[in-house]
């Protein structure tokens, strides 16, 4: 088990790599493959619950570091108005409620039906930048509908599901080499 | 509740605690330490992203390709094919004239740089450029660098450097702010970026101008150099529309730069207050 944790937290660290080269499908609404929510959220549901709190801080630590964005302020006086913008961690929360959801269906999950989890990875990851969207518009004071976002977000979300099989595969050989069971055997 | 399951409870609550307790500085150390850690695999990345793209599109088009080959054999298409090439370098070679003459006469010590990467993130308008601390730009904490295109238009200041790769976060996204003022009045305000998705016209928002301020389209707007943050007199956009609310006017702003076409820019290497 804790080979197998330790594992899942390399995989996490080598996401973040691999983001890097995973481009944006400019010509489909400019979808993103989104590895590292993917591996918090297909790693949440083969670990027990406390594994998965730490995965999900993890994930969400590095996916702020990466994404949000901070500048330096001006002068007060000028710049009275500071920009809103969500706070660095606000991801953690986030990651955690979708663990906790992916966490929900383990047991069916440990019958050996992997390809539930991975549509629910898909659904997971829709809500996730659905509410980061909500969020982001509640937080600048200013909520706009969007269909463009909403677009975006729907076509990252059935991208980043596509990949779920193979990260399940993955999971399941690094789990294989560890010798941890993350299913019942028949 | 499993005692390690408690013990993972009570580490993520400390973790959770602390991250929120972070000081802006500290959240920018982190991103600094981060964004130099995987800067090398960015511009690698970048690579990957273009060929992907240029990929995409050729796919996107093949029908279309297979049509031109067809009419590629007559002599007349052959002749507008070649006509199409001068003109991409044409205007390939006026941009870099631009670029080049921008260079000479700007009155600002500038780094010219090349855009390598645009909006690497899902949410946030940035965009990543080939230059880095190796080439001067140092990281402090009092101010950001600021950045323009070619045609002298303000494009938002240096958010995070690598060694050979830095972000740049755009005028137009919704946490950039500009002091800015109205050329010909006396009218001044913060420039803010405005939401827009994949496809859509950046637009931004000039806000804080006084109810009675008489406005008309086509009106430059420039950076009045308050607040230390930008140089005074850099170019930002034409004002396309003027609207009086409960408490301040608020006009709509068309950018001077073209974001959805931009290759290079030039970063001012001098603080605002030099």
């Amino acid at each position: 088990m804790l080979l197998y944790s330790i594992s899942l937290i390399g995989l996490l660290l080598l996401s973040c790599i691999v983001q890097q080269f995973l481009p944006s499908v400019s010509s489909w609404y400019d979808a993103r493959f989104l590895i590292l929510p993917l591996i918090v959220l297909c790693g949440s549901v083969t670990v027990s619950t406390g594994i998965m709190l730490i995965l999900a801080y993890l994930g969400g630590f590095l996916w702020d570091a990466q994404q949000i964005l901070s500048v330096t302020q001006g002068d007060p006086f000028v710049y009275q108005n500071s920009p809103d913008s969500l706070k660095f961690g606000y991801s953690v929360v986030l990651y955690t409620l979708m663990g906790f959801l992916m966490q929900g269906i383990r047991p069916i999950f440990r019958e050996g039906k992997w390809y539930l989890s991975a549509i629910l990875a898909g659904v997971a990851i829709f809500l996730y930048l659905f509410v980061e969207y909500l969020l982001r518009g509640f937080v600048g004071g200013g909520f706009h509908k969007n269909d463009g976002m909403i677009q975006q977000i729907w076509a990252s979300s059935v991208l980043t599901m596509l990949l779920s099989p193979l990260i399940f595969w993955i999971l399941f050989r690094v789990a294989d080499l560890c010798g941890h069971t993350i299913r019942y055997k028949k | 509740m499993k005692p390690l399951n408690f013990l993972a409870l009570i580490l993520f609550v400390a973790g959770l605690v602390w991250v929120f307790t972070l000081s802006e500085k500290s959240v920018r150390h982190i991103q600094r330490s981060y964004y130099s850690a995987i800067s090398p695999l960015i511009s690698k990345g970048s690579e990957t992203e273009a060929f992907a793209n240029k990929f995409l599109e050729e796919v996107e088009h093949s029908a279309d390709l297979e049509k031109q080959i067809e009419q590629v054999i007559e002599e007349r298409d052959r002749f507008k094919l070649i006509a199409g090439r001068v003109r991409e370098l044409e205007a390939e070679n006026n941009q870099l004239r631009n670029a080049l003459d921008f260079k000479k006469k700007t009155q600002f010590d500038v780094v010219a740089a090349r855009v390598i990467r645009k909006q690497p993130q899902m949410w946030g308008k940035t965009i990543e450029i080939d230059r880095g601390t190796d080439d001067g730009f140092e990281a402090d904490p009092e101010f950001d660098l600021c950045v323009l295109a070619s045609n002298g238009g303000l494009v938002g200041r240096l958010q995070l450097s690598g060694e050979q790769i830095s972000s740049v976060l755009l005028i137009t996204d919704e946490i950039s702010q500009v002091s800015a003022e109205v050329e010909g009045t006396s009218e001044v305000g913060i420039i803010v970026g405005r939401q827009t998705t994949f496809g859509q016209t950046p637009r931004l928002r000039l806000r804080y101008l006084s109810k009675t301020a008489i406005l008309q389209k086509g009106m430059k707007v420039y950076t009045d150099g308050r607040g230390n943050l930008f140089p005074p007199n850099i170019p930002i956009g034409t004002i396309e529309d003027f609207e009086v609310g409960p408490v301040y006017g608020e006009a709509e702003i068309k950018p001077a730069v073209d974001f959805t076409n931009l290759k290079n820019v030039f970063v001012i290497t001098e603080s605002p207050g030099d």
